[in-house]
């Protein structure tokens, strides 16, 4: 599967050279933003890709990794690490779903819609995870220092988005031109919200 | 005069009063202080309760609250509530809150959304839709995770708990009601034990919210509402209608707009009824106590007063001559040793009493207050100027031959009587009795500017009475009797005569024994009295005779001598006469005119009381002319006699 991607990667970018987006993503501060997601969405329709999968991890009574990018249409799975049961849910518009009480992994669970998806344990209040989905293959999560690198664009007209968990407000998207084999620099200044406190781990 | 009529006179009841009163003023001052600290103890208790109780209401709210919130909390983690407020379906929202908040038995539920909207309200159903009332709630719940506070809806009162429906981040809000009604305000009641009262201050109109008070006082509560709550943060007194309350206001936190509090109230009468019981105590214990105190205060005045009047009688009873009184004294307390005392001293007295008796049967009255009033009795004496008088029976012996010596002894002192009365009547002084005579004193032991007429007096009162006696024996058979006095005033030593163990009050001197002899010249010149010239001399308004100038053995000078007659005026102007012939005769003779005097005294010598006078005198000059005087011739008679 890992082969077929990177032939696919290999064809998909041979028609023009491939440009990149350096996202750097602060907060009010000035302070690198970790796990924010970016991604860029061509003017024109992306090119279909292949349903593929990611997994969410839950792993002392956390989810691993607590913020999780994928494509639309990919299929997640929730393998459990403790060797207690956990029951997974949201509630989230883009994709409710439930995992009742279980142990190992569980069937994996298919994003369809683009957006935002918090997940949570019935049974463990302080655990949360999200899930966030973009219908676009171009698309990244910022490091500890807010770096984040989208590679392999074709030249063109793209919106650069961001995306923070605890961000007040959306920042305003960037309309990006890009030219082949170029690196583009991007910026984004997410204010954030305060947050809401929340039950610590029993 | 009124102030008398309250103050008794009796000690007993002086006593009785004073310690009653003196009780009454301590229990009076006390109970007003113990009344004062009462008021004031109960006052603070009071207070210090609606604080106390006022501290649990206010913490009670909080755990209340605090555990309203942790019950709503975990309501909302219900994961079927959770995917119902998610499925954003009105109806089905409305039933499941409906049955959660019958499960915590809340008042009411609603669900609003993440942007404040109501989705739905099971208090108030038509608010769906529209924005939650109660903002601020959502945006502190926002912040601390949940929230509660005190709102006013449609005139109920409502605890409202605001938390988010977490899945795991917050999706929507909800609100529980609990509401405060006068159930709640009885709950809340037992706790606090004050009523309660739940008020908005809405200025110039307070309003009632919740209550224990009965319709009746809430009245009373609304108009002073204000003024307690400016004044009564940490409690104050406040009139309620016609009652006095202890009365706290406590400010319920977070109450929206219009300020909430919490009014709790103790009536003072209530608070204080178990002091008015201390109260009604305390003066049963004052009033036990003072009667107490007056009956041991009668008792104890009893006992002293009834002995003293005992004494005070007994007293009486001395004073009137009854030396017999006794009353005793077996206490052996100084009552008892009083009344002992008051016995020794009747004692002591009946003793003098009786000894100033037979003193009196052997010494004179005035000798013997003299020798009491003396207190010591001394030997020794001192000169004075008296009068001695001695009395003598005529033929006292003959008088008795025919008598037996019981019946000689009662006629010597029927004289006696007589004469001892008379003496003393005028004055005078019994000095001692001399077989039948009597010698008494006349200026001793007591001096009087008349002593010489008072013996005259006596003297002349003795005769009169010893002439009376004469009728009386006579019926008896017995002679006439003739009494003899003679009477002289001269410088005696009068004092105490014996020895110590036996003493004897009288006087001595020559003047004594002159009036000892003119006594027995009575008889040669057949009259009752005859007195020395010096008495003659101190007297006036007594008529005297001259009788004779007596020369008395060791003596060189005669002594004149004269008999009273009676007092001036009581003599006829003949009688008068008679004697101014006789002193007239007396003055010839002396001038040796010897037959005009002897003329003159035949003449007289027919007239009684002169006979024997008469016939001295004639005989006297019979004498002088057959053997006639030398130059040294005085007229004088010489007594050779004792």
């Amino acid at each position: 599967m890992a082969r077929a991607l990177l032939i696919f990667a290999l064809v998909a970018s041979l028609p023009a050279a491939a440009a990149s987006i350096q996202v750097n993503v602060k907060d009010a501060r000035g302070a690198g933003l970790e796990d924010a997601v970016v991604w860029a969405v061509p003017k024109v329709a992306p090119p279909t890709r292949p349903r593929h999968e990611s997994s969410v991890e839950q792993k002392d009574k956390q989810f691993r990794p607590m913020v999780t990018v994928i494509q639309t249409g990919t299929m997640v799975r929730f393998p459990n690490r403790d060797d207690i049961r956990h029951h997974v849910y949201s509630f989230s518009a883009p994709k409710p779903f439930e995992i009742k009480l279980y142990a190992g992994t569980s069937a994996p669970i298919l994003f369809d819609k683009p957006g935002e998806v918090v997940l949570g344990c019935n049974i463990h209040d302080n655990m949360l995870g999200y899930i966030y989905v973009v219908d676009t293959p171009w698309f990244a999560k910022t490091r500890a220092e807010g770096m984040a690198r989208l590679d392999d664009l074709p030249a063109g007209d793209y919106d650069l988005h961001v995306w923070h968990y605890a961000q007040a407000a959306a920042p305003a998207v960037i309309p990006t031109k890009l030219r082949a084999d170029e690196n583009l620099p991007a910026e984004f200044t997410i204010s954030l919200k305060a947050p809401l406190p929340r039950p610590g781990p029993r | 005069m009124t102030p008398r009529l309250i103050r008794p006179t009796r000690l007993q009841d002086r006593i009785v009063v004073f310690f009653v009163v003196l009780l009454m003023a301590v229990q009076l001052v006390s109970f007003l202080f113990i009344r004062y600290a009462i008021a004031h103890t109960a006052e603070n208790t009071m207070r210090e309760e609606l604080r106390v109780g006022s501290r649990v209401f206010r913490r009670f709210l909080e755990l209340n609250s605090s555990q309203l919130v942790e019950a709503t909390s975990v309501l909302t983690y219900d994961f079927g509530f959770r995917e119902a407020i998610a499925t954003r379906d009105r109806a089905t929202i409305l039933s499941a809150l409906r049955n959660h908040a019958a499960r915590i038995k809340a008042s009411g539920m609603s669900v609003i959304d993440l942007e404040g909207i109501v989705v739905a309200d099971t208090i108030q159903e038509p608010n769906a839709g529209k924005p939650y009332p109660f903002a601020d709630l959502i945006g502190r719940a926002a912040e601390l995770g949940r929230t509660a506070g005190v709102r006013v809806v449609d005139g109920h009162t409502y605890q409202i708990i605001v938390v988010p429906v977490l899945a795991p981040l917050p999706i929507a809000w909800v609100s529980m009601s609990f509401v405060i009604d006068d159930s709640t305000a009885r709950d809340l009641k037992r706790l606090a034990t004050a009523e309660v009262s739940f008020v908005q201050s809405v200025r110039g109109a307070p309003r009632i919210l919740a209550t224990t008070l009965p319709p009746t006082r809430r009245g009373a509560l609304v108009a002073a509402a204000d003024t307690i709550i400016a004044t009564a943060r940490d409690g104050a007194t406040a009139r309620l209608g016609d009652e006095d309350f202890e009365v706290l206001a406590t400010p319920i936190e977070d109450t929206g707009s219009l300020p909430i509090y919490a009014i709790l109230q103790r009536s003072t009468a209530e608070g204080l009824a178990a002091y008015f019981l201390l109260e009604a105590i305390m003066l049963l214990i004052a009033g036990m106590s003072i009667a107490v105190t007056a009956l041991g205060a009668i008792r104890i005045a009893r006992r002293i007063t009834r002995p003293v009047s005992q004494l005070g009688a007994a007293a009486r009873e001395i004073e009137r001559g009854n030396y017999s009184v006794r009353v005793g004294g077996e206490a052996s307390d100084e009552i008892g040793e009083l009344g002992r005392a008051f016995d020794r001293m009747a004692t002591g007295l009946a003793e003098r009493d009786n000894m100033r008796d037979i003193l009196g049967k052997v010494a004179s009255n005035e000798v013997v207050t003299r020798l009491l009033e003396g207190g010591d009795i001394e030997l020794g004496g001192e000169q004075r100027d008296v009068t001695v008088m001695f009395t003598d029976i005529r033929n006292f012996t003959a008088l008795v031959e025919r008598l037996t010596p019981d019946q000689s002894l009662q006629l010597l002192n029927e004289f006696l009587t007589v004469i001892s009365e008379v003496i003393e009547a005028h004055g005078g002084v019994v000095d001692k009795y001399l077989g039948d005579g009597v010698m008494a004193l006349f200026g001793a032991p007591v001096t009087r500017p008349d002593d010489a007429e008072r013996a005259l007096h006596c003297a002349l009162e003795i005769r009169r009475r010893v002439e009376g006696l004469g009728p009386v024996l006579a019926a008896r058979g017995l002679p006439h009797p003739q009494v003899g006095m003679g009477i002289n005033t001269s410088r005696v030593i009068a004092g105490n005569i014996g020895s110590p163990s036996r003493l004897n009050y009288t006087v001595l001197g020559d003047g004594v024994n002159l009036a000892s002899r003119l006594e027995g010249l009575t008889k040669r010149y057949h009259v009752p009295i005859v007195i020395g010239v010096t008495t003659r001399e101190l007297v006036r308004d007594i008529v005297c005779r001259e009788l004779d100038k007596v020369r008395v053995r060791g003596k060189t000078v005669p002594e004149r001598i004269f008999e009273p007659l009676g007092a001036t005026g009581t003599l006829t102007a003949t009688q008068m006469v008679h004697l101014a012939q006789w002193h007239e005769a007396l003055e010839m003779f002396r001038l040796r005119c010897w037959e005009t005097s002897a003329a003159s005294l035949r003449e007289l010598a027919t007239l009684p009381g002169y006979e024997r006078l008469a016939a001295i005198y004639l005989g006297s000059m019979r004498d002088l002319a057959a053997n006639p005087p030398g130059e040294d011739w005085d007229a004088s008679f010489t007594l050779y006699e004792k």
